[in-house]
């Protein structure tokens, strides 16, 4: 779809300072070719959502430098974006059209053209009967949704996804993840998916990139094949055995 | 439906609206009734004459002769004017002033410690001053109330601010907001439930305000018509004037909160 990439480029970042520094990230390098997917999978707490926050531009590593299309990216609003979280965020005073719409009216479109994207944009993710619904009538998967919906509503060139599926059920995740991937075929973003699940990151990424535990950096990247996504497959099998050994834990499967 | 349940829903819809009626008249009769009975017992019991504390039925002969008259509805008038007048003009202040506190840091390391001091000087203090400068024209109260309210407002919009979730600051900065519009259209509607409480407790204060501002320094208005009636001993007069206070006060905290209710609380 475009030729822009991101690059993490000898990323470190800590808070704090003295004896109070936390360092979160080492020394993170890699890169995400256009139009592909990676997934980033590691420990709890070792940074993993911060990545997405120095690629978001909402805070600025304290060393080495994050470049989309080529450009630094800086703090503040990145109109080539869009996000989706493990909380929806869904602003509860608006209706689900309002709440895709938004974005795009903050990006110059007039009123009808925004309402009309979000409506077609719901009808993609199976929403069309919710446009009047206010957040608080959604289920969790609905609002997850919609949340999908209005960051694919932006035709955004970077999504950045941080575990967008963490907080629904395992049937509604599985049927997510489907929705997800071929709604990625169909408009082709560069994604950074960050996900626990490494049965998701085979299932979506075209490459795993697992983190070492805190201060984190890359262990390991692993790439995806299309034969790797079938669940039922022994290279899925053997996959998840070896990002799940990156990771210290030892599948019992045995690479079969 | 069928028969059967038409009959076996007849009684509960019955007995629903039964509740609503007990809920919303019969209990706050009861209520009303009761402080009646205790007051009346107290009369009797102590033989209080008329000029100390009258019966409870020649205060509501009083106030049902209040009503009809001109004058008692100029000074409610009054009242009302200025009240709303203060009212509108401390919410709007305040609001600002807080959302500026909330989203600011410079601003609020600034201006804390002036507003922290200027919101423990109690509304009252100023009424002097407020003679002085404005003299018993409508302006000094309306200045009062605005005050009172102003803090009210400030401190709840600046609090509320601070604690929108963050979650939604980032999805804001994600869909491409700027500073000023993650204010105004993310804070400041998220904030929007707690603001209108707020707006709800100011209006009490306010209208405290108002009368309590009247009984010192004015020339008409509830407090001005308590006050004279107390001069000539007219003390029925003097307790349905408050009851008439305390009647409308109810009112106009009740039309807040429906307002805030209905408008900003999208919970």
């Amino acid at each position: 779809m475009s030729g822009a990439a991101l690059a993490f480029e000898d990323i470190s970042h800590h808070y704090g300072a003295g004896p109070d520094r936390v360092d979160v990230l080492v020394h993170v390098t890699f890169d995400v070719p256009a139009g592909t997917v990676a997934c980033v999978v590691g420990p709890s707490g070792c940074g993993k959502s911060t990545l997405l926050s120095l690629a978001a531009g909402l805070a600025r590593p304290s060393a080495g430098a994050v470049r989309w299309d080529g450009r630094e990216v800086k703090l503040g609003p990145n109109f080539d974006l869009g996000m989706a979280f493990q909380q929806p965020g869904l602003f509860p005073w608006l209706t689900v059209r309002q709440n895709v719409a938004i974005g795009l009216r903050t990006r110059g479109k007039a009123k009808a053209e925004a309402l009309a994207t979000a409506d077609e944009f719901l009808g993609t993710v199976g929403l069309s009967e919710f446009l009047d619904a206010y957040p608080s009538q959604l289920s969790g998967g609905m609002a997850q949704r919609v949340g999908i919906a209005r960051a694919l509503a932006l035709r955004p060139r970077l999504l950045l996804m941080d575990e967008p599926f963490a907080a629904v059920d395992a049937f509604t995740r599985i049927k997510l993840q489907q929705e997800l991937k071929a709604l990625l075929r169909r408009y082709a973003p560069t994604v950074v998916f960050v996900t626990h699940d490494v049965s998701e990151a085979i299932v979506l990424g075209d490459v795993i990139v697992v983190m070492s535990q805190r201060p984190a950096g890359v262990q390991r990247i692993i790439p995806v094949t299309r034969e790797d996504r079938d669940r039922s497959s022994a290279s899925y099998a053997r996959k998840l055995a070896e990002a799940l050994a990156c990771l210290g834990v030892t599948s019992g499967m045995g690479g079969e | 439906m069928s028969r059967m349940q038409r009959e076996e829903r007849a009684p509960v819809a019955r007995y629903r609206w039964l509740a609503a009626w007990r809920d919303r008249v019969l209990l706050p009769l009861v209520g009303i009734l009761l402080v009646a009975i205790v007051w009346q017992a107290v009369v009797m019991l102590y033989r209080l004459p008329l000029v100390v504390l009258p019966e409870p039925w020649a205060v509501v002969r009083t106030l049902a002769g209040l009503l009809p008259t001109v004058a008692f509805w100029r000074d409610v008038g009054v009242s009302l004017y200025e009240f709303a007048a203060g009212y509108a003009t401390g919410v709007v202040l305040g609001v600002a002033v807080g959302l500026l506190l909330g989203e600011s840091r410079t601003f609020r390391l600034t201006a804390s410690p002036v507003i922290e001091a200027l919101r423990f000087i109690v509304p009252f203090a100023w009424i002097p001053l407020t003679v002085l400068w404005f003299g018993t024209s409508y302006t000094g109260k309306i200045v009062l109330v605005a005050y009172a309210v102003f803090f009210v407002m400030t401190v709840s919009t600046t609090r509320s601010i601070m604690q929108v979730d963050p979650t939604l600051t980032r999805i804001g900065t994600m869909l491409g907001m700027g500073r000023m519009a993650l204010a105004l259209f993310v804070h400041l509607r998220a904030a929007a439930p707690a603001i209108a409480s707020a707006a709800r407790a100011a209006a009490a204060v306010g209208w405290i305000a108002v009368v309590a501002a009247e009984y010192i320094g004015a020339s008409a208005g509830l407090g001005v018509m308590i006050t004279n009636a107390a001069t000539s001993l007219q003390t029925p007069t003097v307790i349905a004037g408050m009851i008439a206070m305390g009647l409308i006060g109810a009112t106009v905290s009740a039309v807040v909160g429906w307002l805030a209710r209905t408008r900003l609380d999208y919970r």
